[in-house]
């Protein structure tokens, strides 16, 4: 099982939602440690408020609510307030009816009670992931493109225009001609970005108009 | 020989058949009987009316005959011979003799000729019964006599009408051999008269004796039919009898088995009703373990939650003794409120046959307990209305598996209601003199009238797919009617809360005495 970076975790806010105040609490203080903020609270009216007041990443809620039902709650958050908020339903009842629901209502996941607490953690890490890849996403472009703007930004493009014409073997066909009839670079600089990166073996030439990129030679830099 | 074989084969005819057949001959014979008679007695009259028209009538016309020769011929001759009257006078008598014997011999002839017509009907009766023998009837001597008087009165005619005193002694001498032949001819017709007699009388004797045969005939079978009859009757009789005996043979064998049946049955519906019990414990073990498992379920969580929190806790560094200590009180908590719901539920299953001193408020209150989760789960209300408490001799846990099952059935009822209306089960205890009435109700919708009757029969159940044993309700009223001595009914009512005018409840009537 690959080790999943649970300290991404500590980025979101959770809404949970149980009945049984007993559980409610414990479960609230195990997962404050991994959190930023938990919200836990025993009714859907309550659950309400924090979601009209706060910013709410993933909601944690029990099917079986004190004078109402988590699904019937979800339904009503999606088609009438339009709230899409990734959701992990918890029950006691391994019941197939709920199953169908939940699925029908394209909850992130599902936790039969007891709930076991890494396994809860994992599935809080496997919803929130996309959002901190994206965010991840979002850094590095930002970086990119400071880079660019302080650097000679032609051979960024150079650089940017070799990645994206990789083949799935991390070869690419290209001249000297053919890139700058894309890209308005000199020849010099060209040979010379060349030469750097099969100095440092970044991208070696293996046949006739044909470089091999290694990806791991970038962490040996 | 012949007649056993008869009288076998009269036997072997129906009953009917031989009551027709008896009919029948009494019929015949009387039918027979009478004829006959009839016959008799016209043949005798014809007899009698033959013997004067035929018979006496020409008879006294001979007689009358004789008497003119006798005394107008013979007495005028002798007359004028002596001179007693004229020869005139004596003439003229004499020719009257003659008109009048003339007139009386065509008048006999005339009756000979017209042969009086004898009856037809009789006349077959006669052929088929006699042969006619004449021992007398001579037609030669008759011929005979007759052209003889024919002749002789030709004679003496003759003599009349050339009358002398010369003649005197032929006509006296003719006169009497005429009488002679007339007296004849008399006897001749007197004898043939015997003849006919003697043929009547052989006729009647022998009507006579066909009635008498047919009476005979008529008597002898009747009462052997009768006889035949009366034995059937008999036959029936005994037949009857036998059948009688049997039957109240097989009826007294009946009664007997049928103590000794009921005495197996009762033996074998106790079994019965003891499965049941076993059964029923069963269901309702399985429904107090789901409510044991629904009610574990919570704090086992909380704890595997609480032991847990301990490790990750330990992962960051964070487990402070105040937190450990604040954590274990809970653990212990929750597994003290385990053992608890424990005890209550072994409490119930534990069979209690001793009668106790018990609050009916703790029973039902602790019934309601017992099925708390499902109650919450269902969102179910239950409210308890009562003035005071009230102590009850009895059996605790029976009553409280009796309420325990209303407690079910309830929730089954209106688990599936939608949620727009309150779902209530309401218990209403009222104090009689000598006994408690409870009154049971929810707004579940009521039981239909088809099933009403059948709540209380074992093996009756509604439940989809036999979720149900059909056992609960009539475990309740065994307990409630057996152990307790109480009663319990069911009804449909009309909800008596103003919040739902159409939704129908079904209230139950437990009725249990304080001793």
């Amino acid at each position: 099982m690959i080790v999943k970076d649970l300290n991404i975790l500590k980025n979101f806010n959770v809404l949970y939602i149980e009945d049984d105040v007993q559980l409610l609490t414990h479960t609230k203080d195990v997962l404050e440690d991994f959190v930023n903020n938990i919200f836990a609270v025993e009714t859907t009216k309550e659950a309400l408020n924090i979601l009209s007041n706060k910013k709410i990443d993933v909601i944690i809620s029990d099917i079986l609510l004190q004078d109402d039902n988590g699904i019937d709650f979800l339904n009503y958050l999606k088609k009438e307030k339009d709230i899409q908020i990734p959701t992990i339903l918890t029950t006691a009842h391994t019941d197939t009816k709920y199953l169908l629901d939940a699925i029908k209502l394209k909850v992130e996941n599902y936790i039969v009670k007891p709930i076991n607490i890494k396994e809860l953690l994992n599935s809080l890490h496997d919803v929130l992931l996309p959002f901190t890849q994206q965010k991840e996403i979002q850094k590095n472009i930002n970086i990119i493109k400071m880079i660019g703007a302080v650097t000679d930004s032609k051979q960024v493009d150079v650089i940017k225009y070799l990645i994206n014409n990789l083949n799935n073997d991390n070869l690419i066909n290209t001249s000297y001609s053919e890139i700058m009839s894309e890209i308005s670079i000199s020849k010099p600089t060209l040979i010379k970005l060349f030469k750097e990166l099969s100095e440092k073996n970044i991208l070696v030439k293996t046949a006739h108009k044909t470089y091999k990129f290694d990806e791991n030679a970038l962490d040996n830099i | 020989m012949k007649s056993t074989n008869i009288i076998d084969f009269i036997d072997n005819i129906t009953f009917k058949y031989k009551t027709y057949i008896l009919i029948f001959i009494i019929t015949g014979g009387m039918l027979s009987i009478i004829i006959l008679s009839q016959i008799s007695t016209y043949a005798i009259k014809n007899d009698y009316e033959r013997l004067f028209e035929k018979r006496t009538k020409p008879l006294i016309l001979l007689e009358s005959l004789k008497d003119v020769y006798e005394i107008n011929v013979l007495d005028t001759i002798y007359d004028i011979k002596n001179n007693n009257i004229s020869f005139e006078n004596g003439k003229e008598v004499l020719e009257l003799a003659k008109n009048l014997s003339n007139n009386y011999w065509n008048q006999y002839k005339q009756n000979r000729n017209s042969e009086f017509e004898n009856n037809f009907f009789l006349q077959i009766i006669k052929k088929l019964f006699i042969e006619k023998n004449y021992e007398y009837k001579n037609e030669v001597l008759l011929e005979s006599l007759m052209t003889n008087i024919d002749k002789k009165m030709e004679h003496i005619n003759n003599y009349i009408n050339y009358f002398d005193l010369n003649s005197y002694n032929e006509v006296k001498y003719e006169t009497n051999s005429i009488k002679i032949y007339i007296t004849s001819l008399i006897n001749y017709d007197l004898k043939v008269t015997i003849d006919e007699k003697r043929d009547t009388n052989r006729l009647f004797n022998y009507i006579f004796l066909f009635s008498i045969l047919s009476i005979v005939f008529v008597f002898i079978f009747s009462i052997l039919l009768s006889i035949i009859i009366i034995n059937n009757f008999k036959k029936l009789h005994k037949l009857l009898e036998l059948k009688v005996e049997r039957k109240t043979k097989e009826l007294m064998e009946l009664n007997d088995n049928l103590e000794k049946r009921i005495e197996i049955e009762v033996k074998n519906s106790r079994k019965k009703d003891l499965i049941m019990f076993q059964q029923a414990k069963l269901a309702s073990m399985g429904e107090m373990l789901n409510n044991i498992a629904h009610q574990w379920r919570q704090p086992l969580g909380s704890i595997s939650m609480i032991i847990q929190s301990f490790q990750t806790k330990m992962e960051f560094g964070k487990l402070t003794p105040e937190f450990v200590d604040t954590k274990v009180k809970d653990a212990l908590l929750l597994a003290d409120n385990m053992s608890t719901t424990l005890d209550d539920f072994k409490n119930f299953f534990t069979p209690d046959n001793i009668k106790s001193k018990f609050s009916l408020k703790n029973c039902i209150e602790h019934s309601f307990e017992l099925s708390k989760y499902v109650l919450e789960k269902y969102n179910i209300h239950h409210t308890i209305e009562m003035k005071k408490d009230i102590v009850i001799d009895g059996f605790y846990n029976g009553l409280s598996h009796v309420l325990l099952n209303l407690i079910n059935n309830s929730k089954d009822a209106l688990m599936d209601k939608d949620c727009c209306l309150v779902k209530e089960i309401r218990i209403v205890v009222i104090q009689a003199r000598k006994k408690v009435i409870l009154h049971f109700m929810d707004n579940g919708g009521g039981i239909s009238d088809k099933i009403l009757p059948k709540i209380f029969e074992p093996y009756y159940t509604t439940k989809y797919k036999s979720a149900g044993t059909g056992i609960g309700l009539y475990m309740s009223k065994q307990i409630i009617e057996k152990h307790m001595n109480g009663s319990i009914k069911c009804k449909n009512i009309k909800n008596p809360r103003p919040n739902c005018d159409n939704c129908k409840s079904t209230l139950f009537i437990l009725e249990i005495p304080f001793q």
